[in-house]
């Protein structure tokens, strides 16, 4: 019996170098070519000439989607193609295996990059803008097409970028992201339980103190559930708690983005609140999807969600029959609301000047008032040239047609950018951060404690200065 | 269910002679008997569970009829999220979260979305070239591989041997990234060979084939060799006509996960031609909602080809698992 366990040993051994040595192999570092500020402002890259041909790909989660996403974009592209005789786009969803193709795209960009072929415009989230810069090697378009350019494309032809908008794909004082799609956390609720609860559905309530009356009005009178935070789970990212803790007068790293902040009073006490609505019995206890499911099977009395959920609820209120209202994110007493955005920015990740080229154009058309148009009101995302909702020609009568937008328009004017933590690491930071929320709202874990132990864990995994 | 019924009748004779510390003969016959004798006692459990004439007493009687009902039970559950999916699908879109057992006012508008935004055919047709080609690819090479390490004997077998076993262990993950840049270099990436190359070998079906052929009868083999047969007309002429029932029921297990196989088809077909279980997947978004109605549905129709599949072939998969000793 000795001889063949030795043999298993070696070969165990022989498995286990090989194992280790694909696994170092897997997660070497692939971007950070060092030439993201290739191209110096004064010498942006030329225009195409005429017969010049160019092939870009385009990588985004939107095709990655059935239905009216990716038929909207496939409509898009042909049109940009018709309009660029010269330019053809190759698109692409990301790749992996994640249920949201969403969270699949800084991966599957990244294992490109260790291919040596990445794409040449991906569509990326805010709250990894700083991975995208500083890993994945997206271009500075201010470098790239010059400061003007990109500015001339926000001012557009007719209709400008809403004006906090501007800067949401800024890092380091310049653009490297073009905002694309994003929304703002909106209170939805179900106007027929504040009915039959004896609330006034016309009032919805501004302050957390008044969605806390409300909901125990709601608990205790409907037998329902009372409010929803989807913004407190490891899965929900950190987009709305960075809204929570914004309006309460906190932020979770500081604003050189050198030091962690979300142990502080103003973070904690935000999590507190969300805990006192568990353990009063007003939030029930239940994963993102579960929640924002219960809300539209008409189960629930208000729900703080991303806009980008309406089409799912005003589908669940049709079928239940109840009346599916929304309102702007509500404030910590007199502290103003300030909403974060969710969403994703556009880059270059092209390396060849042609493309880099092409890439830009492709940017400037799905950015401008004809591409707003078609995304707004065929997959109901928000339009960034917030001009068009008034526009006869453009998005008025989508914007008639669909009030609940209203709130997360007017929202626009205060909001402040989702804040990426910086570093390789910063998926780790984030998730720390959340799962500590996570722990103390659902799990009754101390708040000051568990936040500041996150915090210490997280400060270790920032980039040293 | 042959499986389930033979513990409350009485199980296997007490000389089951494939249990362990039976030190005469050899383990081939061995096994081979072992594997014809718990066939004869599953025959008789399964009379006994019919009729129960051979039941010994009342406590059997309610003992089997107690694990029956619990099997039922577990049976429903089991079950339950396929009729689930299925209830969904026939909802109404606007009903889909409702949670009513009985789905009504029935509704076919998810069927009618899933086949107007998915090129259903076309998907069905791109997994059944997959599936086919990967389990024939894997079926091919196990048998090959587990021929030489059961009938050959050569230097560094065991290690070799170990060495397929360790590749087993090794999660896809670990090798996904390798595997990947190796597929741009042979510019098979968003190809459909591209989600077979990678697959054609099984570590599971080299396992179990090897299994099958030590239990091989040698005397059969020795036949051949003195016949004058070579190794290779052996294998086909031989080995094979004789493995069938083995070989369809690995063939059926690799055939429905190379179907079911998502993570890599996820990786490698980003654009160009696409697999039911990506198609499916489009209407999963955490993001936007979720779409359970197409969901359900599209995911309900690429379950039915593998159902036909089981159905027709029941018999050989319970019968392969029996005798490789796999539950």
């Amino acid at each position: 019996m000795r001889k063949p366990s030795a043999h298993r040993s070696l070969s165990l051994v022989t498995l286990a170098a090989a194992t280790a040595m694909s696994v170092l192999a897997a997660c070497g570092s692939p971007g950070g070519s060092g030439d993201t500020h290739a191209g110096a402002s004064a010498n942006p890259v030329p225009e195409l000439g005429k017969d010049q041909k160019v092939s870009i790909v385009f990588e985004s989660y939107n095709y990655g989607l059935a239905g009216a996403w990716t038929d909207t974009f496939n409509d898009l592209i042909s049109t940009f193609e018709k309009q660029h005789p010269n330019i053809h786009v190759v698109a692409q969803k990301p790749k992996g295996s994640s249920p949201n193709p969403a969270a699949d795209s800084i991966s599957s960009v990244q294992s490109q990059v260790a291919a040596g072929a990445p794409p040449d415009v991906v569509q990326e989230g805010f709250g990894d803008l700083d991975f995208t810069v500083h890993s994945l090697g997206a271009k500075a378009l201010d470098d790239l097409v010059g400061k003007d350019a990109v500015q001339a494309n926000f001012d557009g032809p007719k209709y400008p970028f809403a004006k906090t908008a501007r800067t949401l794909g800024d890092l380091g004082g310049k653009t490297y992201g073009v905002p694309f799609v994003f929304s703002t956390p909106v209170l939805y609720y179900n106007a027929s339980l504040f009915t039959a609860a004896g609330l006034d559905p016309t009032k919805p309530p501004t302050t957390w103190d008044e969605v806390k009356a409300d909901a125990q009005a709601i608990v205790s009178r409907t037998k329902k559930s009372g409010v929803y935070l989807d913004c407190l789970t490891k899965v929900s990212k950190d987009w709305c708690f960075q809204s929570l803790v914004r309006s309460n007068g906190g932020r979770v790293i500081s604003t050189d983005r050198t030091q962690l902040t979300y142990d502080q009073p103003a973070t904690v006490q935000v999590v507190q609140l969300a805990q006192g609505l568990v353990k009063d019995g007003l939030t029930p206890v239940l994963g993102q999807k579960d929640g924002y499911t219960s809300f539209a099977r008409g189960d629930m009395g208000m729900l703080l969600e991303s806009s980008s959920l309406q089409a799912t609820f005003q589908k669940g209120a049709k079928g239940g029959k109840w009346d599916l209202k929304a309102a702007p994110l509500p404030s910590f007493g007199t502290k103003p609301a300030i909403p974060t955005n969710s969403g994703a920015a556009l880059f270059v990740l092209a390396k060849d000047a042609a493309k880099q080229r092409a890439s830009w154009d492709l940017i400037k058309f799905l950015t401008s008032n004809e591409a707003y148009t078609e995304i707004s009101s065929k997959i109901g995302y928000l339009p960034l040239r917030t001009g068009l909702v008034n526009d006869p020609a453009g998005l008025q009568a989508w914007a008639k047609a669909n009030p609940l937008v209203q709130p997360n328009l007017d929202q626009l004017d205060r909001l402040e950018p989702w804040v990426s933590f910086p570093g390789n690491n910063y998926v780790q930071v984030r998730d720390g951060m959340m799962n500590a929320v996570e722990k103390s709202v659902y799990q009754g874990a101390d708040p000051a404690s568990t936040l500041t132990a996150a915090a210490r864990q997280g400060a270790a995994l920032l980039p040293k200065a | 269910m042959a499986l389930v019924i033979e513990t409350p009748a009485g199980g296997l004779p007490a000389g089951n002679p494939s249990a362990p510390g039976d030190p005469g003969g050899p383990v081939t016959s061995e096994r081979a008997a072992g594997a014809t004798l718990a066939e004869g006692a599953l025959a008789e459990a399964a009379q006994a569970g019919g009729d129960g004439p051979d039941v010994p007493g009342g406590r059997s009687r309610t003992m089997t009829i107690v694990g029956h009902v619990a099997l039922a039970l577990l049976g429903i559950v089991c079950v339950f999220p396929i009729y689930w999916m299925y209830t969904t699908s026939l909802r109404r879109p606007q009903d889909v979260y409702k949670l009513t057992v009985l789905p009504w006012p029935l509704s076919t508008s998810s069927y009618s979305q899933a086949l107007d935004q998915l090129d259903l055919a076309r998907l069905m047709l791109n997994t059944t070239i997959v599936a086919i080609l990967t389990a024939a690819g894997q079926l091919l090479t196990s048998l090959l591989a587990a021929y030489a390490f059961a009938v050959w004997g050569f230097p560094g077998k065991r290690l070799l041997y170990l060495g397929f076993v360790g590749t087993w262990l090794v999660p896809f993950q670990v090798t996904m990234l390798p595997n990947y840049v190796l597929l741009h270099q042979l510019g098979l990436l968003n190809s459909l060979a591209g989600v077979i190359v990678p697959n054609v070998v099984s570590a599971l079906g080299v396992l179990l084939l090897r299994q099958h052929l030590d239990s091989f009868p040698k005397e059969l083999l020795e036949a051949a060799r003195i016949d004058g047969r070579g190794s290779w007309t052996t294998l086909w002429t031989v080995v094979v006509p004789n493995l069938r029932a083995a070989l369809t029921a690995l063939g059926i297990l690799l055939l429905v996960n190379a179907w079911n196989e998502y993570f890599w088809p996820a990786m490698v077909l980003q654009r160009g031609p696409s697999v039911l279980q990506l198609g499916i997947n489009g209407y999963l978004n955490s993001a936007e909602g979720d779409n359970w109605g197409p969901l359900t549905a599209a995911a309900g129709l690429a379950c039915l080809p593998i159902f036909a599949l089981y159905l027709a072939l029941q018999r050989h998969v319970i019968n392969g698992f029996v005798r490789s000793g796999l539950r």
